[in-house]
């Protein structure tokens, strides 16, 4: 792909994305009528996509052939226990990449 | 009153995901360095499309020698699910007045989106400058990532093996911990189907056929099982 073809690629693909993300905000104006099927969509939305977007950032190490298990098993317990007992976000994320990356070193 | 929190607030919220981003940048401009792209069209790339996986996926169309086009279909398949975060994310906040989404609504990435929803999940007031001081953020440091790994190049990396799996796991530990704070009884059963359809979709398609399956399948078990 030529230079100009990457600047044309990027150009399109930015612009769809600003649309995707941005267009629904803008035209979604009222608010869903409560008990609607939109609105229970809407609200079981976020927690299945982050749901989702978990088990598919730890679906690669799984799936098709499981590897640094080890690592990933200690990764998820930290952050579970660093979480539950200040309900931290950053010190659970900070907690779960150090002891993955102490247990990587370890088997390794 | 308590005032609603602004840039300085949504700049700090930023900080798990610029942990996350910017090493995850930084392999991407590696990646992109070895492709034959200039640090200048790496850091280009980062700045229009602005989306991970798409950008990754980019090098391989790139390095394919797909038409750019045709590749742009590909890219903008890859990033559909983000039509159901803007809408989620109002509903979450309480149909909040938006006169600068067109603005903020460009930084929505997955990261944002979920560190966002768990925050309005706490209770916290929605404000146009917290949203941007978050997304901002985290775009600076996905950009600049991709910039000093561009130029640095593949030994800034394969000399720190562990703490180059550590930082890779800092996404996954922060998409968790996010989940954590978000779960509910309520919600138990969309998590649980978007786990199982992530999985089953994974197997079954490729990764982004996996995140709309776990996505759609969690939202309407949502809606059906009450």
């Amino acid at each position: 792909m030529t230079g100009a073809g990457i600047l044309l690629m990027a150009l399109v693909t930015g612009a769809a994305t600003w649309a995707l993300r941005a267009l629904p905000t803008l035209m979604a104006r009222s608010e869903p009528r409560p008990g609607s099927v939109l609105a229970r969509f809407l609200a079981a939305t976020g927690p299945a996509a982050i749901a989702t977007l978990f088990m598919a950032s730890v679906a690669p190490q799984l799936f098709p052939v499981p590897r640094d298990l080890l690592p990933l098993a200690a990764g998820i317990i930290a952050t579970v226990a660093a979480f539950l007992p200040r309900r931290s976000v950053i010190l659970a994320t900070l907690a779960g990449a150090a002891a993955y990356g102490v247990v990587f070193a370890l088997v390794a | 009153m308590t005032p609603n929190p602004g840039f300085r607030a949504g700049a700090l919220a930023a900080v798990p995901i610029m942990l996350g981003y910017f090493p995850m940048a930084v392999v991407f401009g590696v990646e992109a360095s070895r492709v034959g792209l200039s640090t200048l069209q790496a850091g280009m790339l980062s700045v229009i499309m602005f989306a991970g996986a798409a950008q990754f996926l980019a090098l391989a169309l790139i390095a394919s020698g797909a038409a750019p086009l045709v590749a742009a279909g590909t890219l903008i398949a890859i990033n559909l699910r983000h039509i159901l975060y803007g809408p989620a994310l109002m509903k979450a906040a309480g149909q909040p007045k938006r006169r600068w989404a067109a603005l903020w609504s460009w930084c929505l990435t997955d990261e944002v989106f979920a560190q966002a929803l768990a925050t309005f999940r706490t209770g916290q007031r929605f404000s146009e400058g917290w949203i941007t001081g978050l997304g901002l953020c985290a775009y600076a440091a996905w950009v600049g990532g991709s910039v000093v790994g561009a130029w640095a190049g593949e030994e800034l990396l394969t000399a720190w093996p562990a703490l180059e799996a550590g930082l890779g796991f800092i996404v996954p530990a922060l998409f968790l911990a996010l989940l954590m704070s978000v779960a509910s009884r309520e919600s138990l059963p969309a998590v649980a189907v978007a786990l199982v359809a992530t999985v089953l979709g994974a197997l079954v398609f490729d990764a982004t056929g996996a995140i709309l399956s776990g996505m759609i399948a969690g939202a309407l078990a949502g809606v059906l099982i009450r």
